[in-house]
C-alpha cells in the first residue's frame, strides 16, 4: 500500500506563521523616523535572508538545504554549518571551537549563544566590520569553507564577495593635521578620482613624493607593537601579543590537534598572524591623496554612493597639531583579556579605528573607554545619557587614570566646570543637542566645544540615541575617532544598522555566558513569577478600557504580596534589592506602602545621589524603588537582586539593561550557584504575559534561562503581608479605579514629546520600543519637590 | 459560577493504555486461560512474571494435591506485609492460577488450577511433548549474526512507524498491517478520501519506546487474530515459545500448522522474526520477539545503544543530528521545523507547536520523555539534569495552561417569558442545589444534569399552576 495522507498540518503551520507576524507587529520602535537610508551603501541593503526564498520546504515545513550542499566525509571534526540564508550554526563542543568562534565573531553577528550550539548570522554590516578590521575577502571564504561540515552554498560566497570586495579598501586618515584618502589598492583610488565630485574635494599640492599617478606613496617603518595607555612601565605585560600567544599554546595541546583537520589549524595560524602583522604589510604599499578639509562631509557621502565607504582612522601618533594631554592608566588598572581583545581590534594597526564595542553591563565598559582615551592621549569627549552617569564617568576616570579634577570637566545642567584647559569633557547627549536658549555660561562652553578638534569621542550607551540626534551631535562636534560603547546592540526597530555607518562597524562583542563562566560578571538566576489576578481585579481588567488595564495588572494585590515577600526574603539574606517599575502610580504606591525610598523622573539630582549613597553605604537601606530613569548607567555595584513589577511593553533592550544593573561581578560569591537574582513579576492571564515572553528573547538567546515560578514557597507562612483580606484588596481596587488616565500611563519623561495614550492594537508598536531613550534632567524648585514627598526623604534631606 | 460541581475534564486526552502481560491475560475469559495453560511455555511465562511472593506460594503448593486453608497461606506471610499478601491473592485469582475450594470442615481454601499445575511441573521437571520449535536442523549455510538480526528488526519496525507518520521515504507496508493499525485505533480512515491518517493514540504510540510499541502492537494484533481464522491459543503459545528462544539461533518451521505459518509471516513483516525466504524452512527470532512478554518496563537494548541525537537549548532550540525522516517527523510532532542540513535538523519549541501536539493528544510527559530518551551525549555529559529544567518546566506549564477549565455537564433553560418566571425557576434550582450558572440579564439558567428532571417537573407544575 502506498503512503497515507499526512496529517493536515499545513494549514496550521500557516496560522503559526501568521501569528508570528502579529507578534512582530509591536516590535517597531517609535522614534518617529522614516526609513532613513542615506549614508548607507547599496550593498548593505542586500539582505542575504531573502536568498533562500527559493529553497524548497520539505514535508515537515523545514527549509530543505540538503540539495544545496554536500556533507564532507570528515564532518565530525569540523564545527559548523552554513545555511544559504546566511545563518551559521556552530558546535561549541568542537575541538576547534575557539578558532571558529573568534573568526565568526569577526565576520558575523551572534544570534544566540546558549550552551551547545551557537547561531550566527552573516549580514552586510558584519562583513563590513570584518573587512574594516583587516580580513580579506578570499580569506573569509577560504576559512569558512574549511570550517564547514558541508560545502558552502554558492549564494553565500556570492554574498560575501559582494559585501566585502568594495568595503574597507579606502580609508580616511588624519595625519599631520591633513586629511588623506588612503588605500593599499591604487586602482581603487584611480577609480574614485575619476568621479568629478571627488576630484573637486582633492587638494593638490606640490609635494616631492608624488608619483606618476599623482599619489603619495607611503613606505613606513614597522610600527611598534601597540600598547594601551602608552605606559612604558608595564611594557611587557601589556603587549597584546603576549596574552594571545600562550592562549594559543594551551589550545593546541597534542590531543586536540590530533582530531583537528590540518587545514583548519594551519589556516587559523595564518589568519591570526596576519592580524598581528597587518600593519607592516599595509604600510609597505599604501597610496593616498590629500583632501580639502572643508569637503570631508562631501567626500564621505560621495564615497558611500560609489560603494566605497571610507573607514575613518586616526593616526594619533603623528598628530602634532593637537596637543597631547597628560594622562595615563594607573598601574592598578589591569585589563581583562576580553577588554584587551576589544581594544586590540580598535588599535590593531597603530591607528585608532572608529567603531562600537559591545560588552555586557558590568563587564567593565568604562575601563575600556578610559583606556582608549589614555591610548589616544588627545582631547577626549565623553557623551552619556544622564547627569548621574556623567558623575560616574568622572569617577571612573579618576579611579583608573592619572587624570585629576582639573583635567576633567563636567558639562551638565547642574554642574558646569570651567572647560578651558581641560583634557576630558564629560557631558550628556541632550546638552549637546539642546536647541533652546542656553545660559550665557553654557553658550560659552558650547562655542568652545565646537571650536575644538577632539581626538576621541566616547559614546556611552550608544544604542539609546536615535539616529537623528546622533547626526546632530556629529555635525556639532569635530572628532577624529569615535568609540561607541553599549551592552546591547539591539533596538526594537533594527535601526541599529545605521550606527554602523554613522560611527563605524562593531569591533567586538563578548559572549555573556562565557564571561559568566569565567566569573567576570555575576551568575544571575532569572525567574518569572506568575501572580494570579484576584477575581475582582480580573473582572475589572476584562471590562475596562485598555489604558486602565496596565494599572490593573501592575496593582494586582497578589503581585504586591509577591513583591513584598521577595523583598523581605532577600533583606533577611542581607541582599541589596532594586525594584523597577515603569508606572509611576505603582512605583509610589508600592514604595510608600512598604516604606522604602524611591527615585523617579522628578526626583532632583541631589536627592538621587543621596538615596544612591544611602543604598550603597547605609546598612538600613537595603531596598530602593526606581522608575525607568535607572535603566541605564546607574552604577549600583552593591545591588544583587532585581525585582521588576512593571515594564515597558515588550522591550528586549530594557530587559537586558535592567539585568545589567545586577551583573557586576560579586565578591566572594563562588560558593553559591547563583549570586544574583532577577525576578519579573507577571500577572497571569494578562497582556503582561505576552510582553514578558517577548522581552526575554534577547537574554534567552544569550543563554539565560528563565525559571517560571508559579507559587512562591513560604509565602503563605509569611506574617503580615499587606493586602491579604478581601476588604483591603477592594479598597486598593477602588484606588486604582479612581486613578486618572495620567496615572495609568507609563512615566513620561519631559522633553520626549506627547505620546499617544490610546493603546489600540495598531498602536501597540509604540509601546514596545525604546522611547525611554532620552533622559532629560531638570531642576524643580525646592518647595515643590518637598511638598509631595514621602516623609522619609524629608528626613534624608534634613 | 458555582464551583461545587466538577465534571470530568473533556479536553484532557485519554492516555494510551499499554497493558502488560498479566493485564492482558486477566482480561481473557477463564476458559481461554485454561486452554492456554495446556501449553507449558505459557505457564512458564506466567510464572516468571509473577511477583516473588506469588512464585513462592505457587512453589509451595505445586505438589500439594488438596486444597490448603486460606488462613494457613496467610500465615506464610508476616502481618506486616498483609497488604502485599492481599494483592498476590487477587492476582492469582484473576489469572486463574488457583481456585477457591472448600475444605471438609467448611474452611475456605485454595487449590492450584490443575492444568496449570500439571504443565508447570512439565516445564520445571521436563517431559511432555516436544516444543514445536525444537526440531533439529542442519546448520544454516549462511548463518545470520546478532548484529544483522538487530538491524533487520529495527529496519522492519521503523517501516511501520514511517508508514504511520506518512513519510514518503519508505516502502509501504502490507494491507494486513494497515488493518491492524486501523483496528488498534492508531490510524483512522480519512473522511474525505478514505486513506488512513494517524490518530491521537497513534501520536502517543510513536513516542513510546520500541519494546512497548511492539507489545502494544502485538496485543492489538491478537485481538484481530480470530477474525483471521487463526487460533489464538496456538499463536499465543508460539509467541511465548519465541520469548524463550535464543537470539542468533535458527529454528525450524517443520511441524507448524498452516495457521501458524501465516502468523509467522506476519511476525516476519514486523521484524519479530527473520526469514530469508517465505519457504526457507527456518527462521531466526529477533530481539523484538525476545522481549515481548516481559512487558514495557524493560527497554530494548538496541534503544539504549542507539546514539542520542537531540540537543535541547535553553532558548527553546532543538537540534537533531539526524537525516532520518522518521526522527524528523517525530520531532515535527511538537517542534516547528526551521532548517534541514545533510546531517542536522534545526527546529524550535514554541508555545504554538507544543499546543498543537497537546491538542493531538500527546502529553507533556511524553514530549519531555522523548527528548530525554534521545538526548545527545553532550547533553548527558553536561547534566544531570539532561534537559534544561526551564524547558521541561515550560512544556509542562503549557500543558497545564490547557487544563484550567473545569467542565460540568448541565442543561440550559432560556427564553423565559418574564422576569418572574426566570426568578422562580432560578430560586428553585438554587434551593435544591443544582444551579450551575445563571444570568439575570440574559434570563438563562444552567442546572446540573442530575437536577434536570426535578427542575423540569417543577417547571411543568409551575406553568400549569399559573395557567
Amino acid at each position: 500500500m502506498g503512503p497515507p495522507k499526512r496529517i493536515k498540518k499545513d494549514n496550521d503551520r500557516g496560522k503559526w506563521k501568521k501569528r508570528k507576524e502579529d507578534h512582530d507587529e509591536y516590535t517597531e520602535d517609535d522614534f518617529g523616523e522614516g526609513t532613513d537610508t542615506d549614508g548607507v551603501p547599496d550593498a548593505a541593503k542586500n539582505d542575504v535572508e531573502k536568498q533562500d526564498e527559493s529553497a524548497v520546504e520539505d514535508e515537515f515545513g523545514a527549509k530543505d538545504y540538503r540539495s544545496q550542499m554536500i556533507l564532507k566525509p570528515d564532518n565530525m571534526s569540523r564545527p559548523l554549518w552554513v545555511a544559504p540564508n546566511g545563518h551559521i550554526f556552530l558546535e561549541s563542543f568542537s575541538p576547534v571551537y575557539k578558532h571558529a568562534h573568534d573568526f565568526l565573531i569577526a565576520i558575523s553577528e551572534p544570534v544566540c549563544r546558549p550552551e551547545h550550539i551557537h547561531e550566527y548570522k552573516l549580514t552586510a554590516y558584519s562583513l563590513y566590520a570584518a573587512v574594516s578590521v583587516g580580513l580579506q575577502t578570499h580569506d573569509i571564504i577560504e576559512y569558512l569553507k574549511r570550517l564547514s561540515k558541508t560545502s558552502i552554498p554558492d549564494g553565500i560566497i556570492e554574498f560575501i564577495k559582494l559585501c566585502t570586495l568594495s568595503y574597507g579598501k579606502v580609508k580616511l586618515v588624519l595625519k599631520h593635521n591633513k586629511y588623506f584618502v588612503e588605500s593599499p589598492f591604487p586602482e581603487v583610488l584611480q577609480k574614485l578620482l575619476k568621479d568629478p565630485v571627488i576630484q573637486e574635494c582633492r587638494l593638490r599640492k606640490n609635494v616631492d613624493e608624488i608619483d606618476k599617478d599623482g599619489f603619495i606613496t607611503n613606505v613606513q617603518d614597522k610600527a611598534k607593537a601597540m600598547q594601551f595607555g602608552a605606559k612604558p612601565l608595564l611594557n611587557t605585560a601589556q603587549q597584546p601579543g603576549t596574552t594571545v600567544i600562550p592562549e594559543n599554546a594551551v589550545e593546541q595541546t597534542p590531543a586536540e590537534t590530533a582530531t583537528v583537520p590540518e587545514d583548519i589549524t594551519t589556516f587559523y595560524d595564518k589568519i591570526d598572524k596576519e592580524d598581528e602583522d597587518e600593519e607592516e604589510e599595509q604600510q609597505l604599499k599604501t597610496v593616498s591623496f590629500e583632501v580639502n578639509q572643508e569637503k570631508i562631509e562631501v567626500i564621505q557621502k560621495r564615497c558611500i554612493e560609489l560603494e566605497h565607504p571610507l573607514l575613518a582612522e586616526y593616526d594619533f601618533r603623528h598628530d602634532t597639531i593637537n596637543p597631547d594631554i597628560n594622562i595615563d592608566l594607573k598601574p592598578s588598572a589591569v585589563l581583562r583579556p576580553y577588554q584587551e581583545k576589544s581594544l586590540r581590534k580598535m588599535f590593531g594597526n597603530g591607528r585608532a579605528r572608529s567603531g562600537v564595542i559591545v560588552l555586557p553591563c558590568g563587564a567593565g565598559k568604562s575601563l575600556v573607554g578610559v583606556t582608549a582615551c589614555c591610548t589616544v592621549r588627545k582631547r577626549a569627549l565623553v557623551l552619556c545619557n544622564s547627569g548621574v552617569s556623567v558623575e560616574q564617568w568622572k569617577q571612573q576616570f579618576k579611579m583608573w587614570s592619572t587624570a585629576d579634577d582639573s583635567m576633567i570637566c563636567r558639562f551638565t545642567s547642574e554642574a558646569k566646570d570651567k572647560p578651558m584647559g581641560c583634557g576630558i569633557l564629560v557631558t550628556t547627549y541632550s546638552m549637546i543637542t539642546h536647541t533652546q536658549k542656553r545660559s550665557w555660561e553654557a553658550e560659552q562652553t558650547m562655542r568652545w566645544l565646537q571650536d575644538q578638534e577632539w581626538g576621541i569621542m566616547v559614546l556611552d550607551e550608544v544604542h539609546t540615541i536615535p539616529a537623528k540626534m546622533f547626526r546632530r551631535v556629529l555635525t556639532i562636534v569635530q572628532s577624529h575617532c569615535k568609540l561607541g560603547l553599549t551592552a546591547t546592540l539591539l533596538r526594537e526597530d533594527d535601526k541599529i544598522a545605521d550606527l554602523n555607518f554613522l560611527i563605524g562597524p562593531k569591533l567586538y562583542e563578548a559572549n555573556w555566558l562565557e564571561l559568566q563562566k569565567r566569573g567576570f560578571i555575576a551568575r544571575v538566576q532569572c525567574a518569572e513569577v506568575w501572580c494570579p489576578m484576584t477575581p475582582e481585579f480580573y473582572r475589572e481588567y476584562l471590562s475596562c478600557k485598555t489604558s486602565k488595564k496596565l494599572l490593573l495588572y501592575v496593582m494586582n494585590p497578589n503581585k504586591f504580596r509577591c513583591c513584598q515577600y521577595l523583598i523581605r526574603y532577600h533583606e533577611r539574606r542581607g541582599d541589596k534589592t532594586i525594584v523597577f517599575s515603569d508606572n509611576v502610580f505603582a512605583l509610589k504606591h508600592y514604595a510608600i506602602k512598604m516604606n522604602k525610598p524611591y527615585i523617579y523622573g522628578p526626583t532632583s539630582q541631589s536627592e538621587r545621589i543621596q538615596i544612591l549613597q544611602n543604598f550603597k553605604f547605609n546598612m538600613k537601606v537595603n531596598t530602593i524603588f526606581v522608575s525607568k530613569v535607572a535603566d541605564t548607567s546607574f552604577d549600583l555595584p552593591e545591588a544583587n537582586v532585581l525585582i521588576q513589577i512593571s515594564s515597558h511593553g515588550g522591550s528586549r533592550r530594557q530587559e537586558a539593561q535592567r539585568l545589567g544593573r545586577i551583573l557586576r561581578a560579586k565578591k566572594g560569591a563562588i560558593a553559591e550557584e547563583y549570586n544574583a537574582f532577577f525576578y519579573t513579576l507577571v500577572s497571569q492571564d494578562t497582556m503582561e504575559m505576552n510582553y514578558s515572553r517577548k522581552r526575554q528573547r534577547f537574554l534567552v538567546n544569550q543563554g539565560y534561562a528563565y525559571k517560571v515560578i508559579t507559587k512562591l514557597a513560604g509565602m503563605d507562612d509569611e506574617p503580615d503581608l499587606l493586602y491579604k483580606s478581601r476588604e483591603e484588596q477592594s479598597q486598593l481596587l477602588q484606588q486604582v479605579l479612581s486613578a486618572s488616565d495620567m496615572d495609568a500611563d507609563e512615566e513620561r519623561i519631559p522633553g520626549e514629546g506627547p505620546r499617544p495614550i490610546i493603546r489600540k492594537l495598531g498602536n501597540m508598536a509604540s509601546m514596545s520600543g525604546a522611547d525611554d531613550a532620552v533622559y532629560y534632567e531638570y531642576k524643580k524648585s525646592a518647595a515643590s519637590t518637598t511638598a509631595n514627598k514621602h516623609p522619609l526623604f524629608k528626613k534624608f534631606r534634613a | 459560577m458555582s464551583n461545587t460541581i466538577s465534571g470530568k475534564n473533556l479536553l484532557r486526552p485519554t492516555g494510551l493504555r499499554c497493558k502488560n502481560l498479566h493485564e492482558y491475560l486477566k482480561s481473557r475469559p477463564p476458559d481461554i486461560l485454561n486452554k492456554l495453560y495446556h501449553n507449558p511455555p505459557i505457564c512458564l511465562a506466567v510464572f516468571r512474571e509473577l511477583s516473588e511472593i506469588a512464585r513462592h506460594y505457587v512453589m509451595r503448593l505445586l505438589f500439594v494435591e488438596q486444597p490448603v486453608p486460606q488462613a494457613v497461606i496467610a500465615s506464610w506471610c508476616s502481618k506486616l506485609h498483609s497488604e502485599e499478601h492481599q494483592r498476590v491473592v487477587q492476582v492469582l485469582n484473576e489469572l486463574n492460577v488457583w481456585n477457591e475450594a472448600s475444605i471438609p470442615g467448611g474452611l475456605p481454601g485454595w487449590i492450584l488450577n490443575s492444568t496449570f499445575k500439571k504443565n508447570l511441573k512439565i516445564v520445571l521437571l521436563g517431559g511432555g511433548k516436544p516444543w514445536t520449535m525444537s526440531n533439529q536442523l542442519e546448520t544454516d549455510s549462511k548463518p545470520r549474526d546478532v548484529a544483522f538480526l538487530d538491524s533487520y528488526a529495527l529496519e522492519r519496525w521503523e517501516c511501520v512507524l514511517h508508514y504511520m507518520v506518512g513519510s514518503q521515504q519508505q516502502e509501504g507496508i502490507s494491507a494486513d498491517a494497515v488493518r491492524i493499525l486501523l483496528h488498534a485505533g492508531l490510524m483512522k480512515l480519512d473522511e474525505e478520501d478514505g486513506s488512513p491518517v494517524i490518530t491521537q493514540a497513534g501520536f502517543q504510540f510513536l513516542l513510546l519506546d520500541t519494546a512497548s510499541q511492539v507489545w502494544y502492537f502485538i496485543l492489538q494484533y491478537l485481538d484481530t487474530i480470530e477474525a483471521r481464522g487463526l487460533d489464538l491459543v496456538e499463536c499465543l503459545t508460539f509467541l511465548f515459545q519465541l520469548n524463550f528462544s535464543t537470539l542468533g539461533k535458527d529454528y525450524s518451521t517443520e511441524g507448524m500448522s498452516e495457521g501458524l505459518l501465516t502468523f509467522l509471516q506476519h511476525l516476519r513483516e514486523f521484524g519479530l522474526v527473520y526469514q530469508r525466504k517465505r519457504k526457507a524452512g527456518r527462521f531466526y527470532p529477533t530481539r523484538l520477539a525476545l522481549n515481548i512478554a516481559t512487558g514495557q518496563n524493560k527497554p530494548l537494548s538496541s534503544d539504549l545503544e542507539k546514539e542520542g541525537y537531540i540537543v535541547v537549548e535553553t532558548n527553546y532550540r532543538v537540534y537533531a543530528y539526524t537525516n532520518s525522516n522518521l526522527q524528523v517527523a517525530l520531532l515535527g510532532l511538537f517542534c516547528e521545523m526551521l532548517y534541514r542540513f545533510p546531517n542536522l535538523v534545526v527546529s524550535i519549541l514554541t508555545r504554538d507547536s507544543v499546543r498543537q501536539a497537546l491538542k493531538s493528544g500527546i502529553t507533556a510527559a511524553q514530549i519531555v520523555g522523548y527528548l530525554r530518551q534521545h538526548a545527545h551525549s553532550k547533553m548527558i555529559e553536561a547534566g544531570p539534569p539532561t534537559l534544561p529544567p526551564t524547558i521541561a518546566d515550560q512544556i509542562k506549564l503549557w500543558e497545564n495552561e490547557r487544563n484550567r477549565f473545569l467542565f460540568s455537564e448541565g442543561v440550559l433553560y432560556s427564553q423565559f417569558l418574564s422576569q418572574t418566571d426566570f426568578e422562580v425557576l432560578r430560586d428553585y434550582a438554587l434551593n435544591t442545589g443544582v444551579l450551575i450558572w445563571q444570568s439575570e440579564r440574559k434570563r438563562t439558567v444552567v442546572v446540573t444534569k442530575a437536577g434536570h428532571d426535578d427542575v423540569k417537573r417543577f417547571w411543568k407544575r409551575y406553568t400549569k399552576g399559573s395557567n
